[in-house]
């Protein structure tokens, strides 16, 4: 891992201890400026996570808590009429100004402020009543969803998850993490603790490097074997969409920039296929019926689709 | 569905034919049967029921079928003990009783599992496989019954005393086969046994329902085409046994009860109130047989006599070799008129057959020996290609090829995991290969994924590193190997190994 953002992780790691796996790939997910979605049971620290990323890498962060009544004028901003000037103005809404927004129990908002969100998500801009505004750069959301509880609440539909670049699980903490954070919160707020290690421009000058990652024709032909193998597979409904695709090849080179390379190779496409395709792909009624989970679907896509070492045009495969 | 009603009208077709052509108590029994069983409902349900794919998604789906399954053929009336939940509320309403939808057969075996796992998969692949033997046995067997000359004399002997067993009375059926020795009865009886088995084992376990159908015509086309028609107590028992199988439903005792019961019963009837042969039909389909098949006439003995010249160029040709005279034309003229004698009495292909097969036979006699050392060469060529790309002038294409190479080598050793990309090779190796060399394999890993996947060109050094790499696997390997690895490690070499 770079220096600078295992600097990045470890001032992360002060205040969740023991997943040092989902800060991975929180970060790869920073990198190639894509959003997450934190799906998890309540509790596990979802919004600690993105509060002590955006601590610590300096971004200017904003929370928005979802609740039925969050309209979409809330979080683009809205026009009002200005007496004195004759004319509308425009307010701007919780969106602007923020590297980070941490979209709290996105699942309680109205679908129709998700679609703003979603909106402004892909877009990078917001657009009001036909003026269109830019958006802070880099511009990150990490909304959070709990599946648990969640009567009266509007899950999020799979056409809006597939702009989500992941979905992260965190996961309960081990025996250990949970006792060392158990003793970090006798005396001491931990978030406090947390600086500011890597600068704006750093961040910025690092996504410009992901971005020029090579993908060599074996690794593209190798995400284009998945996509296809996932869109055949019994037990998937819906396979991995062309977008899908083009995540996965984005994640996969900040994968490789997060660990300090600027080629992407096969193990990169391996470590980020899980989490960058849960949410696209839909099982089949009969897998659901027979008690499949989707991991383990994609985990047997892995192991069947031939790595691209084995099946690389490139550099003259070995003749059995 | 409709398939299915038009496979059981070709069915009904073909057991009219036999009947025609071969009419007796047993074949009229087998063509009422045919008729009559689908009226039972029992069968009819499992026969004629949606199909696999209808029924899965009706299972997936209930709440989207519910809709289709107003319908009322899908729905009967409700008994004591169905469950509540299958009752159809709103056509119950309409008709002012209750009705059940019909249960769904459950004769799919959990369809999502099949295809999950590849564990799964390779176990759904079993039968294919099985399959591919069950066909191959009885066509061995068909190939030794016709060249072994004993197993073919018994075969031929075996028809006749079906001929003989036959309860058709058409004359021309009798004693049709010439040549039989009886000797060779029990070989040709079991290779017949050897291939019905095969055939039987292959359909209870691929669970196809086509292949006893497609026995069952078979057995009929081959009764109808030789005049033959076996005896009741034999072709009843086995067309039930093979609807059976073809029914694919057997598992209701109640419909098996109900089948079992109807065919006793029209067996009954039709030997009580019609027994024998019907002389109308009788006459009508050898009629009809005679007309198709001059050949048929020709093996009863009805062929005209020879041609007053083709008995005076025979007799010229006896004289001819009699007198010494070699004369070429009387000798041509013989045998052409021999020719013509021939055709009459014997169909050609056969002949064309017997010949294919035994060149076939004469051209994997002579490849056979040498197939072991063709892919031997093969594969040393091969080898030998791989290693000239070692010191390819493109340092990356090589050090690919070295590590490939490396790879492969581990792999004949039973190392390594061959889904996962070679940096996730290390941890596999570790308890049967030293420590230091996991690591070291872990760094030529990375310059591996460094020259397949990055852009800058690798120098010498790194060829170097590959190839020690590549020396020190070699050796390591070769210290532990036995016999059979040190042959397949040296192949993998080139065979230089050998020599060591």
């Amino acid at each position: 891992m770079r220096p600078e953002l295992e600097a990045v992780a470890q001032e992360i790691e002060k205040v969740i201890a023991g997943k040092r796996e989902a800060i991975e790939k929180l970060l790869t997910a920073l990198l190639a400026g894509g959003h997450v979605l934190l799906d998890d049971v309540p509790g596990v620290g979802k919004t600690t996570l993105a509060a002590a990323l955006g601590r610590a890498v300096g971004l200017s962060c904003r929370r928005i808590q979802f609740t039925p009544d969050v309209l979409p004028s809330d979080i683009v901003g809205f026009s009002m009429y200005d007496r004195e000037r004759g004319d509308f103005t425009y307010r701007p809404g919780m969106l602007h100004g923020a590297n980070l927004v941490l979209g709290d129990e996105i699942n309680r908002a109205s679908s129709k402020t998700q679609s703003a969100l979603l909106e402004a998500m892909e877009e990078g801009q917001v657009t009001v009543d036909g003026n269109t505004y830019p958006l802070a750069d880099p511009f990150l959301v990490v909304a959070t969803q709990n599946s648990v509880g969640a009567a009266g609440t509007q899950l999020l539909p799979y056409a809006q998850m597939d702009r989500f670049l992941m979905r992260l699980r965190l996961g309960y903490p081990d025996f250990a993490a949970q006792m060392a954070m158990l003793r970090a919160r006798q005396n001491a707020q931990p978030m406090e603790q947390v600086a500011c290690v890597l600068r704006l421009e750093a961040l910025r000058a690092m996504q410009q490097e992901a971005r020029a990652v090579t993908a060599r024709e074996p690794i593209l032909d190798y995400i284009t074997r998945l996509a296809m193998a996932s869109r055949e597979h019994p037990a998937l409904q819906i396979g991995i969409s062309p977008r899908g695709a083009l995540f996965l090849d984005r994640a996969a080179k900040a994968r490789a920039c997060l660990e300090g390379r600027d080629y992407v190779t096969g193990t990169d496409v391996q470590a980020v296929f899980c989490d960058v395709c849960a949410h696209r792909v839909l099982l089949s009624e009969e897998a659901q019926a027979a008690g499949t989970g989707t991991e383990q679907v994609l985990r047997g896509l892995l192991k069947t689709v031939q790595s691209p070492d084995r099946h690389s045009p490139l550099g003259g495969i070995l003749k059995k | 569905m409709s398939g299915r009603r038009a496979g059981y009208a070709a069915w009904l077709l073909l057991a009219a034919i036999l009947y025609f052509f071969e009419n007796s108590a047993g074949t009229r029994i087998i063509l009422a049967c045919s008729a009559v069983l689908p009226l039972v409902p029992a069968i009819r349900r499992g026969f004629f029921a949606p199909a696999r794919k209808a029924a899965r998604q009706a299972a997936v789906l209930p709440a989207v079928s519910a809709r289709e399954e107003d319908a009322p053929g899908d729905v009967r009336p409700y008994q004591p003990g169905d469950p509540p939940g299958r009752v159809h509320w709103k056509l119950s309403a309409k008709r002012d009783t209750l009705l059940v939808r019909q249960p769904i057969p459950e004769t799919v075996p959990a369809p999502g599992e099949r295809a999950l796992s590849p564990a799964a998969k390779s176990k759904g692949d079993a039968p294919r496989g099985l399959a591919l033997w069950g066909a191959g046995v009885p066509l061995l067997c068909a190939l030794l019954l016709f060249t072994l000359p004993q197993a073919n004399q018994g075969a031929r002997a075996l028809c006749n005393r079906l001929f003989a067993a036959s309860e058709a009375v058409n004359a021309y059926a009798y004693d049709r086969l010439p040549g039989a020795d009886e000797r060779m009865i029990p070989a040709a009886a079991a290779l017949l046994a050897i291939a019905g088995i095969a055939l039987a084992a292959v359909t209870v376990l691929s669970r196809s329902r086509l292949l006893p159908l497609g026995v069952m015509a078979a057995c009929t086309a081959f009764q109808a085409y030789f005049g033959l028609a076996l005896p009741g107590w034999i072709s009843v028992p086995l067309y039930a046994a093979l609807a059976l199988l073809a029914a694919r439903n057997p598992r209701a005792r109640q419909s098996l009860l109900q089948a079992g019961a109807a065919v006793l019963a029209v067996a009954a009837l039709i030997l009580l109130l019609w027994p024998g042969v019907d002389p109308a039909t009788e006459s009508a389909s050898e009629r009809l047989r005679d007309w198709l098949s001059p050949t048929a006439q020709g093996a009863a003995g009805a062929l005209p006599e020879a041609p007053e010249s083709q008995t005076e160029v025979r007799r010229a040709h006896v004289r001819s070799l009699l007198e010494g005279d070699q004369a070429a034309r009387p000798l041509q003229e013989y045998r052409l008129a021999a020719r013509e004698e021939q055709q009459v009495s014997k169909p050609h292909w056969i002949d064309y057959l017997r010949i294919v097969l035994l060149l076939l036979l004469a051209v994997a006699v002579v490849i056979l020996p040498f197939l072991p050392f063709l892919a031997l060469n093969a594969r040393r060529k091969r080898a030998l290609e791989n290693r000239r790309a070692f010191q390819s002038a493109d340092v990356n294409a090589a050090v690919c090829a070295i590590f490939q190479q490396v790879a492969a080598q581990l792999e004949i050793m039973g190392y390594g995991d061959g889904g996962l990309p070679y940096r996730a090779w290390g941890q596999s190796l570790c308890p049967g290969l030293p420590r230091d060399y996991a690591q070291r394999f872990d760094a030529c890993a990375a310059l591996f994924e460094q020259a397949a996947y990055g852009a800058h060109p690798l120098a010498e050094p790194q060829r170097r590193q590959a190839l020690d790499l590549l020396e020190e696997t070699r050796q390591l390997l070769w210290n532990r190997a036995d016999l059979q690895h040190r042959l397949r490690l040296a192949l993998a070499h080139g065979l230089e190994g050998l020599c060591e």
